[in-house]
C-alpha cells in the first residue's frame, strides 16, 4: 500500500473513530438539512394557499361613500373592518398588509359614469409579506370593475364581448418537478456548502490538529513524500464528506416520504438516477472544500486560527446563489465553468428534470478539477514549508 | 554510523539573527550510544532535526550509513529511526494501530510489522497497554509508543530526543536498559539530553554542545583528563563555562 492510501486509511479511520465527527456528519446533517428544506416550503405553500384562502381583515376608508362596492367586497370572503386614523402609517408599521381608501368623490363620479378612484395602500418593499394579499385585493377589485362595466354595456345594449378584444388564457408548463419554489433555491446553495465545507472538522483535525497535537513532525520522519502525506489527507476529507453527503440526499427521500407534499401538488421525489448526478457535480467541489480546508489548516498557525477562515469559506458557496436569487437567468456555457456557479445551475437542472449533454458536463467537471488540481498544488507546497513542523 | 560536518543553521527572529547552529561536527559510530550533551538552547533540537531531515543546514553536511542527507533525505529517513522533541500519538488509535501506520509508511510488509511489534513489545514491556487507545496514556506509555513506532522499521541508526524527559524513575531505567539493548544489537544510538547523570550513566562518547557550538568530544574519561576535573559534573561545567541550564 502506498503511502498515499495509509494516509487516507489512517484519517477515515481516525475520523470515523471520532463520535462527534460522525454524529454530525451522518445524523445531524441528514437529519437537518432535508428538515429545513421540506419545513420551509410546506410552510411556504400553506401561507400562500392561506393568503388566497383564508377570511382577510381589509380596512376600508371612506366606506360610506362606496357601499355596494363594500357590500360586494364583504360577500368575497373579506371583513371590512374601520380604517386607522393614519392610513399610510399604518401600512408602513405593519399593522395592515393592504388598505382601500375610497375617494369621497366616489359616489359623485359614479353617478356622472366617470371611473370613481379607489386606492390600495401597500409596502411594495415587503413583497414577501404582503404580496399575496396585495394580489388578492386587487384581483377582487378588477373583477367587480370588469362585472359592473359589463352590466354598463349590457344596460345600453352592447354585447360586453365588445369591449373584450382580448381573451386571455394561461398555461403552465411547470411539471410537479420543477415547482418547488423556495428550496429550489436553497438546496443548491446546501449542497454545494455541505461539499465545500464539510470536511472542515476532518481536514482541520488532520493538519493543524496533527501539528498542535505533535504528531507531525514524527510523521515527518518516515521516508512518506509531503505530497503524498497532504494528498491522503485531501482525498480522506473529500472522501468523508461525499459520504456525509450521499447519506444527506438518501435522507431526502426519507423525509419527503413523510411530507405530504402531493397535496400542495409540488414534487421533491429525487429519482436514483438524478441523486447519482447530484453526487457528480457536488464530488469536485468536495475535492476543492477539501483542499481548500488543508491548506488552509497547513498555513494557519492553529485550530482555532483555521476555524477562524471558516465564515469566508462558507460566504463562497453563497455567492452564486443570491446571484442567482436577484438575476435569474438561463444558463450560459460559460457559466458552468465558473466554480458554484456552474454546480448550482446544474444542480437546479438535475432537480428540474432536466437533460444535460455531455459537452456541458465535461466544461464544468474538467474546469472544477483544474481548479482542484491548482489548490491541491498550492497546499503541497504549504506543506512543503520547513515551518510547518518546526514549532519551537 | 551518522558523520556530521561543520553544520550551520540561523534563524531570523525579531531581534535579528540568531545562530542556533555554528559548526558542529561529530561521528556517532555503530555499536556506540553517543550523547548529545548541553544546556537548554544549546542548539542540541535543531542539530537533531539537521540530522532526521526535517530542518535543511545552512552549510554543512550529514551522512548516515554514507548517504548524504541531502542528496536522498527520503532514503535517509529508512535508515534512521527517530524519536523527535514532539512525539504525539493519535489518540483514536491504539498503540498497537499507532506502530503499524508508521510500519506502512516506512513500506513495511504486515507481517513484518506484526512481529517487529511483538518484539519491541517485550523489550519496552507495552504488554499492558498495547491494544489500547492512547487517549488517557501516561507520559511513559507515550514515549514507549512513540520509540516503538520510531523503530518498527528495524534502523540501523537510532536518534532520540531528549528520550527520558518527564519519565518516572522506574520508565527511565527500563529506557537506559533498551538503549544499551540497541548498543547490543550493533546499532548507532545518538541522544541528546541536557541531563548530565543521563548522559554519564549511558554514554559511551559525549558529544558537549553550548552556544551551537561543539565545546568538547571524547568518552567520560577522556572529559575528565581534559579538564582535569575529577567529577563529570565539574568537567561539563568547566567546558560549558556556565552552570546555567545544565541541571535540570
Amino acid at each position: 500500500m502506498s503511502a498515499l492510501w495509509t494516509v487516507f486509511a489512517k484519517e477515515l479511520r481516525d475520523a470515523f473513530r471520532d463520535l462527534r465527527m460522525v454524529v454530525v456528519a451522518f445524523v445531524i446533517m441528514p437529519l437537518a438539512v432535508p428538515s429545513l428544506l421540506a419545513g420551509m416550503s410546506a410552510i411556504g405553500a400553506r401561507k400562500q394557499a392561506e393568503k388566497f384562502e383564508s377570511l382577510l381583515e381589509l380596512p376600508v376608508s371612506g366606506a360610506e361613500h362606496a357601499p355596494n362596492l363594500v357590500t360586494w367586497l364583504g360577500s368575497h370572503n373579506l371583513r371590512i373592518v374601520d380604517p386607522p386614523a393614519d392610513l399610510d402609517a399604518a401600512v408602513r408599521d405593519q399593522r395592515h398588509e393592504v388598505i382601500l381608501a375610497i375617494s369621497a368623490d366616489y359616489a359623485v363620479d359614479w353617478r356622472a359614469g366617470r371611473p370613481a378612484r379607489v386606492e390600495l395602500i401597500f409596502d411594495s418593499s415587503r413583497p414577501l409579506q404582503s404580496g399575496a394579499t396585495v394580489a388578492r385585493v386587487r384581483a377582487l377589485l378588477e373583477g367587480y370593475d370588469r362585472e359592473v362595466g359589463m352590466l354598463r354595456l349590457v344596460a345600453r345594449g352592447i354585447h360586453p364581448a365588445v369591449a373584450r378584444p382580448l381573451e386571455l388564457g394561461s398555461r403552465d408548463v411547470a411539471t410537479p418537478e420543477s415547482r418547488f419554489d423556495f428550496s429550489q433555491q436553497l438546496l443548491p446553495y446546501l449542497l454545494l456548502l455541505l461539499g465545500f465545507v464539510g470536511g472542515m472538522q476532518l481536514a482541520i483535525d488532520a493538519t493543524a490538529g496533527e501539528r498542535e497535537r505533535q504528531s507531525l513532525e514524527p510523521l515527518l520522519t518516515t521516508p512518506a513524500r509531503r505530497s503524498a502525506i497532504i494528498s491522503g489527507k485531501i482525498l480522506a476529507t473529500a472522501a468523508f464528506t461525499m459520504l456525509s453527503l450521499l447519506v444527506t440526499l438518501l435522507a431526502f427521500r426519507v423525509v419527503f416520504a413523510w411530507m405530504p407534499l402531493e397535496r400542495l401538488d409540488i414534487s421533491m421525489e429525487v429519482a436514483p438516477a438524478a441523486l447519482m448526478q447530484l453526487f457528480v457535480v457536488v464530488l469536485p467541489v468536495a475535492l476543492l472544500g477539501a483542499a481548500v480546508l488543508t491548506a488552509l489548516a497547513a498555513f494557519a498557525r492553529s485550530h482555532r486560527e483555521a476555524q477562524g477562515y471558516l465564515p469566508l469559506l462558507v460566504f463562497l458557496p453563497m455567492i452564486p446563489t443570491l446571484f442567482l436569487m436577484v438575476s435569474p437567468v438561463k444558463t450560459q456555457p460559460w457559466m458552468l465553468a465558473v466554480p458554484f456557479l456552474g454546480q448550482n445551475q446544474l444542480i437546479l437542472r438535475i432537480l428540474r428534470g432536466e437533460p444535460i449533454a455531455a459537452v456541458e458536463w465535461l466544461i464544468n467537471l474538467g474546469a472544477s478539477l483544474a481548479l482542484v488540481a491548482l489548490v491541491w498544488a498550492v497546499a503541497a507546497r504549504l506543506y512543503h514549508r520547513e515551518q510547518l513542523a518546526v514549532s519551537s | 554510523m551518522i558523520e556530521v560536518r561543520e553544520l550551520r543553521k540561523s534563524y531570523r527572529s525579531r531581534r535579528g539573527e540568531v545562530r542556533a547552529v555554528d559548526g558542529v561536527s561529530f561521528l556517532a559510530a555503530d555499536g556506540l550510544i553517543t550523547g548529545l550533551l548541553g544546556p537548554n538552547g544549546a542548539g542540541k533540537t535543531t542539530t537533531l532535526r539537521m540530522l532526521y531531515t526535517l530542518v535543511r543546514p545552512d552549510s554543512g553536511s550529514v551522512s548516515v550509513d554514507g548517504i548524504e542527507v541531502a542528496r536522498d533525505p527520503g532514503r535517509v529517513r529508512s535508515q534512521i529511526g527517530v524519536l523527535p522533541d514532539a512525539r504525539g500519538l493519535y489518540k483514536r488509535l491504539t498503540a498497537r494501530e499507532n506502530i503499524a501506520y508508521f510500519g506502512r509508511l516506512q513500506g513495511l510488509e504486515p507481517d513484518f510489522i506484526e512481529s517487529q511489534t511483538a518484539r519491541l513489545v517485550e523489550a519496552l514491556e507495552m504488554q499492558d497497554f498495547i491494544d489500547r487507545r492512547a487517549e488517557g496514556f501516561s507520559q511513559g506509555q507515550r514515549t514507549k509508543t512513540a520509540i516503538a513506532r520510531a523503530l518498527v522499521h528495524d534502523p540501523q541508526n537510532v536518534l532520540l530526543d531528549e528520550p527520558t524527559n518527564g519519565l518516572d524513575v522506574m520508565t527511565t531505567r527500563a529506557m537506559r536498559g533498551f538503549l544499551r539493548q540497541l548498543r547490543a544489537q550493533g546499532r548507532c544510538v545518538l541522544f541528546s539530553s541536557h541531563v548530565m547523570q543521563e548522559v554519564a550513566a549511558l554514554c559511551d562518547r559525549i558529544v558537549v554542545i553550548a552556544q551551537g557550538r561543539v565545546v568538547a568530544d571524547g568518552t567520560p574519561d577522556q572529559l575528565r583528563t581534559q579538564t582535569g576535573m575529577d567529577s563529570l559534573e565539574d568537567a561539563f561545567v568547566r567546558v560549558i563555562g556556565t552552570e546555567e541550564g545544565l541541571l535540570a
